[in-house]
Formats: structure tokens, C-alpha cells, sequence
């Protein structure tokens, strides 16, 4: 400890500031007007230096809190010296500190006289900023003009008197501007309470006793990461993974690629080669990916526990300029989440190269956003629905992955509405909400199921959107472990089951009376080789309904007898059959360029047509890789005769990604999937 | 007047008698009887030679219900559930309460997914039926179950907070089917909107339903046999006693019976005392009870969690550790030295009760420093052999290099304090409390023990030890009154024309309540009751539960009383208009308590002088006076160094501290300015 700071007061001050945070998210709760926030927690409140660094927070969405240092610099510096007493900054530009519209930002600056000494800020998603759509998820707004009032950091409250020119704008911007207008006042308010507390613990302290503890506090976080960073190997890493997007509604995945540098007790995270921003929602800004990163890299070296400032320090980030990690104007960031959440994924397949024993299999990787937005019956009144069905998790090591249950870049967010209050404030008949069958990943561990949730429209005509992500490339299996199910939508509408043309994308569909949404979330990645599991667990499974007694035999290899109990013989049979009929095959060097795509891009394996048809493999089927690294290579089969007869060409970066040099055997594993690149539906 | 408080504890079981004739307060102390825990209420209750014949009134504190969720050791439960949503108790809502770990697990669900059941019915918000019941489903569920072990069953249908009619209709069909089993269904457990918590405090209450129900007949019964011919009242989690045939049928409300007692007294003692910010900490033979208590206003909640599992019934916040004075020490893979959760409990008990225990715990390590006597009674029945204690806390000693038999037991004394001193931070600190504005209030069997230690770590310079610190729970079921709280929807917005149906309906409530109480035998000059309403500004979401003034006045008041209480909770008032959401109504049937008499004790501080004995403090043996506590003299005054022992209990004045015998023979610990 650097300081005079005696131990007792340290705790007390910095759990003091962390007891602030609480206090004010209790209050948010309680007094919101969006569904979003009141009921699924889809907001969170922090506490910030005037270097702009995170001193406190607590069971806040990282997703919200961590890019929030990135939204306070922007402020300060478009301010820079006309910050004053009384004076209340709103911001939700993603070019300018924000992360998307939906998610819109109040700093307030907490005086001692005239000495700015912290900043209270909330980050709340409001229901509707405006924008193309009821909700303001657009997944198809191909510029940001389509997804909502877009605001940089502005003053909402000058000198403590309010801005009516700002407050007009919103009003006269957003859908249900009245409960908008609630909202913000259940942010102000809850920012007053910090007020009072924080100069309650000044007075108790002293403001130099204060900022001194912050000051250790964010010390003590720095070591205690470079510590977890030092256990790591030197060297680097490399992973690539898709988001999805559609070119004028042909299917164009986007890469994101990432290097993971280990540099004693330091991390570069390092996106060169990523896909430059495109005219869709996956585009977010680098604070947003760098959350990701931060997620990854703390729940897995160093998990539980809050976090501040002090822990980000050892972490540098870098990208390319105009990227799908750095959007620049005027690309859309409706989906900055779904970046975030890849780059989990990516930093999982680089961290198990390293860690296995860390990471988990992939998760369920979308926020799966839903909207609704329509009329209530009778009461005139407009009302915005939003859920995000929360998804399957990895298994892991130790245990299996939990099913429905939100991604750790989430943090303590609710993903649904109880079907009481749905049916209670909205136009809707949940059908039903059950775990789903079959989604999770086989493995030694199983992924975690996702859900499928039915919602009926009992009132008038409605509009949907959604904005998901993982709805064709599905989450990946570590360890030899399978691919989840991915994330669906389809509509029941009058006995016929309407699909979506771009899967996990729509704005503003016209759901009629009695349509049915039927959403399905993700199952999380399996983790090990499926083969290995205790056919007891396998058959207690099947028992529950969480796997059926088909995949049981055709992914775990067992066996069961007509009661259900583990057939031991039929298990070893099957097992052996299975293991000896995923094909392998050496790997060639071959630096040409792998990738191709519209404006995505994509990584494609040439396989030469007698190799395909031996191996039973299509033109633009989708493949995972096996090699020595735990998690797999995705690419699209692509016939092509001057491909090797018995070998598949694989550049360097695919190599490291796979752990193998030329000459050495790999398997390979297909996947079916909703639609190819390219093509349209 | 004569009455009996009894508190079940893991280890010990508590009894205070109390006659208001002669104002006498009798304790009492006997081993716990896990197995069958109403022998122990007897014994109790016969170390204090209480004729039940001439008792008015059975207060009881009892944790079965609480232990058995935490150990998962509950009866099975099946649920019945709406077609569609079999899944509800385990998809929960989805939430991550540990952040940044990847490898956090959901909890499991109470009820696993192959005891589920769906039944084809439908009720929508509104309380229209939109299917029927399926009443030959329900049959064949009761036909299915009939070759099962009698269990419990939980019958939770949708929307069943605004028409029950389904889950009346099923639980009635199901108890006629199926005689001893319990069962019970969600609306009548908990009427609030939202499934998942509903269902999920209907399960709870299913699972220890079968459980409390027994152990409740077999002691009244056992009563009954003993001549006692009142009513067996309970302590309820929030603070209230209700008789035991409602405790039989929503043991979810009596979780913290135990705990919800010391609170109860705590308030009480601090009252008397002027002392009003308190944090109480009750260490017993199994697990530890902190509370804080601010301008002793009880702290209620409806949004606790009893291990990750919500209960939305209203409770005492109460911090529950699993350790106490019976906590095993023992060394993990990593060659730490930890203390619990796993507990010697009653049966065998610490290895110095000499009933086959071999693993050291707090209570060996304590004799083991010679702060508690080989010659002392613990409870006033069980003697201590101090070479079994050493023998126990040597294991320890010999796995840590350069570490002897005192240092080892030092060890895991500074342990379970390090483990007590995180509970009070999360009460306290985690909420934006600083302790050393609050008296750490130190009662059960082991509180008193280690009381100066944990405030010493939290730079508390007060500490509290009632009278009877074992017994404490015990006393405070005798001083709380019958409690029953109601709650009706009741939607109106406070602008609306007519509001002439809100006075009418608290009037028909308080009637309710009133002769819902009678019916129990109460005095009606004994019953009061209290208004509130749950409010809100139209569009919230979440209500605000305003406490209100009796009479039609009130009405004219709520909105001005509304906005006020929002403000101070939220921080602004809306121009928006005001909703209400829901009235309240709680009756409170006043009983006789028992009065805490001045300590008369004369004489001098040495004539309290037991014994000098050597004892270790921070590694070195010293000479330390024993007292008995019964003969210091009031406004005694004693330096640490000092041990003060009682029937029940032990407290340590270490050095730097002073402890003063108050007017009402409690200790007052203060620190010596370092």
C-alpha cells in the first residue's frame, strides 16, 4: 500500500462508493418508466474520476460499464473547462461515446465549490429512441439516420436550469416521449442520490482521504491483473470468427479477426485483419470490442469479484480505422452487442490455446434482441415490447453449461419478462416458455439449452423486428466439443410457418392478429469430445428432455434400452463406429488470400470435387477444422479442381489458428446451416 | 400470567419462562435433537421446571424449515403447472448474479424438470378463464402419485394472484386424493403478479411443508401431554408470532423464525437502553445471524433470497453465515487453513464434549487458548475436556509447518472472526453504513466470545451483551405481538372522480383482519391495526408502500404523502398523476411481555472473582481473571484482560478493552482509546 491510507478506511471508502452505485441503481429500478429497464435490469450506473477512469460499480452490465470511460473522455474533452456545478451532459452518439441509440448516457459532474471531483453516470437502454422501427432494432439500417435521434455529448441541464431546446427534441424524436421523459428523470435522480452520498462521504473523510483511497484502489485492481496477465505464456495468439450480415439481402459474413499478444504482465489485443465497417448493424466502436476483450480476459484469469479502472490499464487495444471494431460515420452500431459478444468468442479460441482449462465452449453469442411495436387495444396508448431471450453457456471443464442463462458479457441483466406482467401491460398470450430440446453442444461437458418462447399478438396489427446474431454460424464447440444450435425466429401466422428471408435480421415485419413469434435462443458450445461423457449423464438427459434419445446415439455414441437405462454393449459398438468416421486429412501451406465475400469476407476451403465427394461435402458447406488447438477453423467448401486430390491447402494464419504445420492430419466436421454466402432466400 | 419462549438452535435449545406475577425470568439450556427436535423443546422447557399446566402462552422460534433449505434436505415436491411452462422454476429469469466468471453456474431449480407436471387450464391477466380446468388430468396426476411416498405438491397455475378459482379447485382435489400429503398452491402462498418468484416461493413452501407440519403436531401433541392447553404460537421471518396451525400452512413465512427472535430482543434491549443503531451478530453452535438495525427500525424486505432462491413474503434482513461455535477447522488442497460450513452440530458435537468427535472446532479452539473452562458446564450440561480439545486442534497444527497447539487454535479463532467481520461488511459497508456509528450487539451461545475481536477489526468501539446472551432469541419471542399482514389489489388512479371505494375498502379489510384474529382467541381491545398502500405515478412500474394515517382524512393525504416518500427514496417527484396499486392492512394483536428488572446484584468485584487462569491473547499466555457474571455488581467496571462466564455463554474482555455492568445487568464493551 503507497499511502497513509489506514486499511479499515480504505475498505470502508471504496465500498462506500460501491454501496453508492447500488443505491443508485435501486432506485432506478423502482422508479423507470421502460420495460427495459424496471424489469430486465437493462441499465447500469458507475462512478468516474476526472481522468475519466471507472472508480466504482457493481452488478452493473459490462457491456454498459466497461465502454463507459471511452463516453466520459469524449465528454470531457468536448467540454474541455466549461464543465459547471449543476450542469448534466446526455450523450448515445457510438461515434462519440456512446454504444448504440438504444443505450442513452447522463453524466453528472459532482462538485466540492467550484472542484469537480467525480462523475455519476447511468447508462439506461430506453425502449424507443426513434428511428425507423417501433424499438429503435432496426437489424437491417444500412445508416445510422435509420436507428434514432442520435445525440454527442450535449447539455441536458445547464447551471442546474434544464435544456429546453434538448428536451424538445427528444420528445418530439422518440416514441412514448412521455415514459422517455420519466426515464431520464429516474436518471437525474438517481444521480442527485450519488450527489448527496458522495459529499456525504467527503464530509466524513475529507475529499484528499477520498481520492487517495480511489487512487490505491485502482492501484491494487492493476496488480492484481498483471499478476493473472504474468501466469500466461509469452507469445501470440491467434483466432477468427463471423458476424452476420446481408448485402441487399444476400448472406455476407464478416470477419473479425483477432491476435492476443501476452507480453509478460501486458495484453495487446490487436484486430488487424478484421472486416472494414459495413453498410449493416454489426459495427461498434473500439471501447465496445475492447469490452469484450476485458470480459474474456477477467472471467476467465481472474473471475468474480468488482471491477475498476486500475484493471483495464495493463490492456491495450488496437484496430483498424472505418472497421467493424472502430465504426466511423455514418455506419449503423444497432448491433455493437454482437461484436462485443464475438469478440468473447474470439478471445475464448485464442485463450484455450493457452488456458483450456479457463475457457468454456463458445456461448450462446447474441444479445437477441426482440421488439414490438404496436397499439393497445382500447387504451390508444402506444407500447414498445423488447426481450432478449438469454441463451445457452459452454460447458467447461468442470461441469456442463448452464441453459438459459444470459452470456457473461451480460452481467445480472433479466433477459425476459415474467409471462404475468407481458400479458398484464402488453397485447400479448405467451404461448409457452420451455427450454429447447437438443440445442446445446455435445461434449464431455454439455452446452447449455437455449429457450423457446411463443408470443401471440392478441391486439391489432404490430410491427417486429430483430437483431440477432449467430442465427447461421452457430456457436462453436472447444476441446473436440459440438456446435450449439444456432438462434431462430420464425412466424405462425394463420396455420403456415413464415421463416425469415435473412436469418436473425428483420425490421419492421407486419405481424398480423394472432401471429405467433416463435423465438429460439442458442444452446452454448460443448466442451471435450462427446464420445468421452458418462453414458449415465447422457442417459439422465434423455430422461429430463434435455437431449433426445436420437442425438443421444448419433452425438454421444450411447445406447439406451427400451427403460431408458445406459445399454452398455450397443454404447461401446456405437462409440467405436462413431470415432472411426470423422474423416482426416494432412493440411498443405498455401499463403493465397482465403478469404472472399460481397463486403464481408469470408474464408473458403478448396477441396477438389473427388476429395468432396468422397468426404460427402458440398459446394458452400460449412466446415469446421479440427486440429492440435482446441477450438476449430470455420470455412466454406469450395470445389475446385486444382485443389490437392487428398489434402486441403490451409494459409499460415489458419494454421496457427489450429495449432498444426503442413503434413500434419486434421478432421473435419460439416455443419448444416440455414443459408450459404451469397445466396438469398 | 405465565409464559415460555423457546428457541431451536442447531446445537442448543433455548428456553425463557417468564411470570408477570412475580416478575421472575427463568433460563434455561439443552442439547439440540436434530432427529427429533421437539425432545430437545421438552428438556429445555424441564431445566426450567415449568408447570405447562399453569402456561398462558408458547412462543416458538424454530429453524427446521431453514435448515433443510440449505442443506437441500427437503421433502420432494412435485408441481403442477400450466401447459406451456414447465420450465418456469428453471429458466428463472435468466440473470447472472456473479459477474465476470465465466464458469458461474445457474442454480438448480427446487423442483427438478422430471417432477413437473402440466395440466391443460388457462386463466388470462384479467382473471378470465380461457381453458378450463382439466380436472381428469389433476385425477390422473393424484392417481400417479398415489404409489409414491407421501410428499408435497405445489400447484402453480398462471395469473393465479387475480382468480385462484384453478388452483383452489386442484389443490382441493389433490388433498382429497391424496390424504398426508401437503400441498398448497401459489396464490395462497404469496397473491402477487410474476411467476417466477410466486411459483418459486409456493415450491419452498412445499418443500419444508411436510417437514414443519409433522414437527408441529408432534410438539403440540407432546404439549397437549403435558397439561399446556393454549395456543402454540410461532416467531414469524418478519418479526411477528402467528399460532402453528398457520405456520403449518405457510412455513415459508417462519424461514428466520430463530434468528427473526434476537432481532426482535435487540430492538427491545435497545430501546430500553437509548442505544439505536445496533448490529446484531448471533453466533450459535452451527451458524451466525447479523442484522443492522438503524434508529431501531427493523429493517423488512420482500426481496430476499434464501440461497439464490427468492422468497417474496416479507422478512427481517438478516445476513446468515454458515459457522459458529461448532464449525469443523480443517486444511484444503491449498494448504489453507479454513473454518465450516461443514458443522459438529449437536450429535457429536466440538471433539471436548467427548461424544466421538475428533475434528477440531471453534469451540475446542477456544479451549484450547483457555478462554472457556474445562470446569465450566457449556449450556449448563455439558462438560469440556481440554485434552480431547488439544488433541483435535493439534490435527491442525501438525499439517501447517512452524505452528503449535495455541497458534493453530489462535488460527481458527482469527478465522471464524475474519468470517463473521465479511457478514457485517455486506450489511453494513456494502450499503453505504459506516459500523463505527453502530453498537455491535453480541448474543448466542458463541457470539459473546469473539464480540471484542470482530469489532476490533471493524474499528467498532461498543459492544452490547444482553443478559442471558444464549437465551436471547428465546426471550425475544415473548416480547413480540401477533402479527398478520394483508395485502388486496386494489387499482385506482388517484385523479379519477370518485374515490369513495378506498375507505370502504380499508374499513372491510380492518374488519377482516379484526375477526381473522378473534378467531385465533385474541382480545379485540388488544387489536390494532395499520393502513399502507402500495403506490405509484402512472406508467411505473414498481410501487411505493406508503404507510397511512387511520381514517377518511388519510385519503385527502396520500397523494402529498406519496410524493414525499418519493422524493426521499428516489430523489425527485413526478407532476405525473398518482396510482394506487394495492391496500394494506396489518393487525396487531398486543400480548403481555415480560419486563427487564434492574440489576440488584450488590457487593464487589472481587467477591464475582472465580478463578485466575492462564490464557493466550495474541500468542502470549496470560493471567486473566474469570468472573461469574451473576455476582458483579451493577455498574461494576473490569479491564481486559478479563473473562466473564454465565449459564449459556462466555464473554472475552481482551486487552484494550473494558466492560461495565449496565442498569439492566447487560455488558457494555468499550474500547481504550489505542
Amino acid at each position: 500500500m503507497k499511502t497513509g491510507v489506514d486499511p479499515i478506511t480504505l475498505e470502508v471508502v471504496c465500498e462506500g462508493l460501491i454501496a453508492i452505485v447500488r443505491e443508485m441503481r435501486a432506485s432506478i429500478i423502482r422508479a423507470s418508466y421502460s420495460p427495459a429497464i424496471y424489469e430486465l435490469d437493462d441499465f447500469s450506473c458507475a462512478l468516474f474520476s476526472t481522468a475519466a477512469e471507472m472508480v466504482a460499480q457493481s452488478e452493473d452490465h459490462p457491456g454498459h460499464v466497461m465502454p463507459m470511460p471511452w463516453s466520459v473522455r469524449c465528454a470531457m474533452a468536448d467540454f474541455e473547462n466549461d464543465i459547471r456545478p449543476g450542469d448534466i451532459i446526455i450523450l448515445n452518439d457510438p461515434y462519440r461515446g456512446g454504444t448504440h441509440l438504444n443505450d442513452v448516457t447522463l453524466l453528472y459532474p459532482i462538485f466540492v465549490g467550484d472542484q469537480l471531483t467525480l462523475l455519476a453516470a447511468v447508462r439506461a437502454h430506453w425502449a424507443d429512441v426513434g428511428g425507423m422501427t417501433p424499438g429503435s432494432y432496426s437489424g437491417l439500417s444500412t445508416n445510422i439516420y435509420q436507428e434514432g435521434l442520435r445525440m454527442p455529448p450535449i447539455k441536458l441541464y445547464e447551471g442546474g436550469r434544464p435544456n429546453q431546446a434538448v428536451l424538445k427534441l427528444i420528445e418530439s424524436n422518440m416514441r412514448l416521449p412521455a415514459d422517455r421523459l420519466g426515464d431520464m428523470k429516474a436518471m437525474i435522480g438517481a444521480c442527485r442520490i450519488a450527489e448527496q452520498r458522495v459529499h456525504r462521504l467527503f464530509a466524513k473523510y475529507g475529499l484528499d482521504e477520498v481520492q487517495q483511497c480511489i487512487a490505491t484502489n485502482l492501484d491494487r485492481s492493476e496488480a492484481r491483473m498483471r499478476e493473472r496477465i504474468g501466469t500466461l505464456p509469452n507469445g501470440t495468439y491467434v483466432y477468427e470468427d463471423y458476424l452476420e450480415y446481408y448485402d441487399e439481402g444476400r448472406f455476407d459474413p464478416v470477419l473479425l479477426r483477432l491476435a492476443l499478444h501476452v507480453r509478460d504482465d501486458e495484453i495487446v489485443a490487436d484486430f488487424a485483419g478484421s472486416n472494414g465497417q459495413v453498410p449493416g448493424v454489426v459495427n461498434s466502436s473500439l471501447a465496445v470490442a475492447g469490452a469484450g476483450v476485458f470480459v474474456a480476459l477477467k472471467s476467465t484469469l481472474d473471475p468474480g469479484g468488482a471491477v475498476n479502472h486500475g484493471a483495464f490499464r495493463p490492456i491495450t487495444l488496437k484496430a483498424p480505422e472505418a472497421s467493424i471494431v472502430d465504426v466511423r460515420a455514418d455506419a449503423p452500431a444497432g448491433a455493437h452487442g454482437e461484436v462485443r459478444k464475438r469478440v468473447v468468442s474470439v478471445m475464448l479460441g485464442c485463450l484455450s490455446q493457452i488456458a483450456p482449462g479457463l475457457v468454456s465452449g463458445d456461448l450462446s453469442g447474441s444479445s437477441f434482441p426482440n421488439s414490438i411495436g404496436g397499439m393497445r387495444r382500447g387504451r390508444r396508448r402506444p407500447y414498445v415490447y423488447v426481450e432478449v431471450p438469454a441463451g445457452g453457456n459452454g460447458g467447461f471443464l468442470e461441469a456442463d453449461g448452464s441453459s438459459a442463462f444470459v452470456n457473461v458479457d451480460f452481467g445480472n441483466i433479466r433477459s425476459i419478462h415474467t409471462a404475468e406482467f407481458l400479458e398484464s401491460e402488453m397485447p400479448f398470450f405467451v404461448e409457452r416458455c420451455e427450454l429447447r430440446a437438443d440445442s446445446g453442444g455435445a461434449g464431455r461437458t454439455r452446452g447449455g439449452l437455449g429457450m423457446r418462447r411463443e408470443l401471440r399478438l392478441l391486439g391489432e396489427e404490430a410491427t417486429y423486428s430483430v437483431l440477432c446474431d449467430r442465427a447461421v454460424v452457430p456457436p462453436f464447440g472447444v476441446g473436440g466439443g459440438g456446435s450449439a444450435a444456432p438462434f431462430s425466429v420464425t412466424i405462425q401466422d394463420r396455420g403456415a410457418e413464415v421463416a425469415m428471408t435473412t436469418p436473425g435480421k428483420a425490421t419492421g415485419m407486419m405481424l398480423r392478429r394472432d401471429a405467433v413469434v416463435v423465438m429460439q435462443s442458442a444452446g452454448g458450445g460443448g466442451y471435450g469430445d462427446p464420445l468421452a461423457r458418462d453414458p449415465r449423464l447422457v442417459a439422465g438427459d434423455v430422461d429430463a428432455g434435455y437431449v433426445s434419445a436420437q442425438r443421444a446415439r448419433a452425438d454421444y455414441g450411447v445406447a439406451l434400452d427400451p427403460e431408458g437405462a445406459v445399454d452398455e454393449a450397443g454404447t461401446t459398438d456405437l462409440r467405436r463406429t462413431l470415432a472411426a468416421a470423422m474423416p482426416a486429412l494432412a493440411i498443405v501451406a498455401d499463403e493465397a488470400c482465403p478469404y472472399e465475400g460481397i463486403r464481408g469476407r469470408h474464408r473458403v476451403l478448396r477441396v477438389a470435387p473427388q476429395l468432396a465427394a468422397k468426404l460427402g461435402l458440398r459446394s458452400k458447406q460449412l466446415v469446421e477444422i479440427l486440429g492440435r488447438h482446441p477450438a476449430p477453423l470455420r470455412a466454406w467448401v469450395m470445389l475446385d479442381a486444382s485443389a490437392p486430390p487428398d489434402a486441403i491447402p490451409v494459409d499460415e494464419f489458419g494454421r496457427r489458428v489450429l495449432g498444426v504445420e503442413p503434413g500434419q492430419r486434421v478432421r473435419l466436421r460439416t455443419l448444416e446451416t440455414l443459408i450459404a454466402p451469397g445466396e438469398r432466400r | 400470567m405465565r409464559m415460555v419462549g423457546v428457541d431451536v438452535g442447531g446445537t442448543f435449545t433455548d428456553a425463557v419462562l417468564y411470570d408477570d406475577q412475580s416478575g421472575e425470568l427463568r433460563w434455561a439450556k439443552a442439547p439440540s435433537t436434530p432427529a427429533d427436535p421437539a425432545r430437545g423443546v421438552l428438556a429445555a422447557v424441564d431445566r426450567n421446571d415449568v408447570d405447562l399446566g399453569a402456561t398462558d402462552r408458547f412462543v416458538h422460534g424454530v429453524t427446521i424449515g431453514t435448515n433443510a433449505i440449505l442443506e437441500r434436505k427437503g421433502a420432494p415436491v412435485w408441481m403442477l403447472t400450466t401447459r406451456g411452462f414447465r420450465d418456469t422454476l428453471e429458466i428463472a429469469r435468466t440473470n447472472r448474479t456473479t459477474l465476470y466468471d465465466i464458469k458461474t453456474l445457474k442454480l438448480a431449480p427446487l423442483v427438478p424438470r422430471q417432477r413437473v407436471i402440466e395440466i391443460d387450464e388457462r386463466v388470462l391477466a384479467d382473471g378470465a378463464v380461457l381453458r378450463p380446468l382439466a380436472s381428469a388430468q389433476i385425477r390422473a396426476v393424484a392417481e400417479r402419485l398415489a404409489d409414491e411416498a407421501p410428499a408435497a405438491l405445489a400447484v402453480c397455475f398462471l395469473h393465479s394472484y387475480v382468480n385462484a378459482a384453478h388452483e383452489e379447485a386442484a389443490a382441493g382435489q389433490l388433498r382429497e386424493q391424496l390424504p398426508g400429503w401437503f400441498v398448497c398452491h401459489s396464490a395462497e402462498v404469496l397473491p402477487e403478479m410474476r411467476e417466477y418468484e410466486r411459483f418459486n416461493t409456493a415450491a419452498i413452501n412445499a418443500y419444508i411443508g411436510p417437514l414443519t407440519r409433522r414437527y408441529l403436531e408432534a410438539l403440540t401433541g407432546l404439549l397437549r401431554g403435558r397439561g399446556y392447553g393454549g395456543a402454540v404460537y410461532l416467531m414469524t421471518s418478519s418479526g411477528g408470532i402467528v399460532t402453528a396451525a398457520r405456520a403449518a400452512r405457510f412455513p415459508v413465512n417462519t424461514v428466520l423464525s430463530g434468528p427473526a427472535g434476537g432481532v426482535a430482543a435487540a430492538v427491545h434491549l435497545g430501546e430500553l437502553l437509548g442505544l439505536r443503531n445496533l448490529i446484531t451478530y448471533d453466533m450459535g453452535g452451527t451458524s451466525t445471524d447479523v442484522c443492522l438495525i438503524e434508529n431501531l427500525a427493523t429493517p423488512v424486505t420482500s426481496e430476499q433470497f434464501i440461497d439464490g432462491l427468492p422468497i417474496r413474503t416479507p422478512q427481517i434482513e438478516i445476513n446468515t453465515v454458515g459457522a459458529g461455535g461448532g464449525s469443523i477447522a480443517w486444511i484444503d488442497s491449498g494448504n489453507m487453513l479454513k473454518v465450516g460450513p461443514r458443522s459438529a452440530g449437536a450429535v457429536p458435537g466440538p471433539a471436548c464434549y467427548g461424544q466421538g468427535g475428533e475434528e477440531p472446532t471453534v469451540t475446542d479452539a477456544n479451549l484450547a487458548l483457555r478462554r472457556l473452562s474445562p470446569t465450566l458446564k457449556l449450556g449448563g450440561s455439558v462438560a469440556l475436556d481440554a485434552n480431547l480439545a488439544e488433541r483435535a486442534v493439534s490435527r491442525i497444527a501438525r499439517a501447517i509447518a512452524g505452528l503449535d497447539v495455541p497458534g493453530a487454535a489462535d488460527g481458527i479463532v482469527r478465522i471464524a472472526v475474519a468470517r463473521m467481520v465479511s457478514a457485517i461488511k455486506e450489511i453494513s459497508v456494502a450499503r453505504g453504513h459506516d459500523p463505527r456509528d453502530f453498537v455491535l450487539a453480541a448474543f448466542g451461545g458463541a457470539g459473546p466470545m469473539h464480540a471484542a475481536f470482530i469489532a476490533e477489526e471493524l474499528e467498532m468501539s461498543h459492544v452490547l451483551i444482553p443478559l442471558r446472551p444464549g437465551n436471547f432469541c428465546a426471550f425475544g419471542a415473548l416480547i413480540s405481538d401477533i402479527r398478520h399482514d394483508h395485502v388486496r389489489t386494489f387499482r385506482l388512479a388517484l385523479d379519477a372522480a370518485d374515490l369513495s371505494a378506498i375507505e370502504p375498502g380499508f374499513a372491510s379489510m380492518e374488519a377482516d383482519a379484526r375477526s381473522a384474529m378473534m378467531d385465533e382467541g385474541m382480545d379485540p381491545g388488544r387489536i390494532t391495526t395499520a393502513r399502507a398502500a402500495g403506490m405509484r405515478y402512472l406508467g411505473q412500474s414498481w410501487d411505493l408502500i406508503v404507510r397511512l394515517p387511520d381514517g377518511s382524512d388519510a385519503v385527502a393525504e396520500m397523494e402529498q404523502l406519496f410524493h414525499e416518500a418519493h422524493e426521499q427514496r428516489f430523489g425527485y417527484r413526478a407532476a405525473d398523476p398518482v396510482e394506487i396499486v394495492s391496500l394494506r392492512v396489518s393487525a396487531i394483536g398486543q400480548v403481555a411481555k415480560p419486563e427487564l428488572g434492574a440489576w440488584a446484584v450488590a457487593g464487589t468485584l472481587a467477591s464475582a472473582l472465580r478463578e485466575t487462569r492462564s490464557a493466550y491473547f495474541s500468542g502470549k499466555e496470560l493471567p486473566v481473571p474469570v468472573y461469574l457474571r451473576d455476582r458483579l455488581p451493577c455498574r461494576a467496571r473490569l479491564e481486559g484482560p478479563a473473562i466473564i462466564e454465565e449459564m449459556g455463554s462466555v464473554t472475552i474482555v481482551p486487552p484494550g478493552w473494558r466492560a461495565e455492568v449496565g442498569r439492566l445487568g447487560e455488558l457494555q464493551l468499550t474500547r481504550r482509546e489505542p
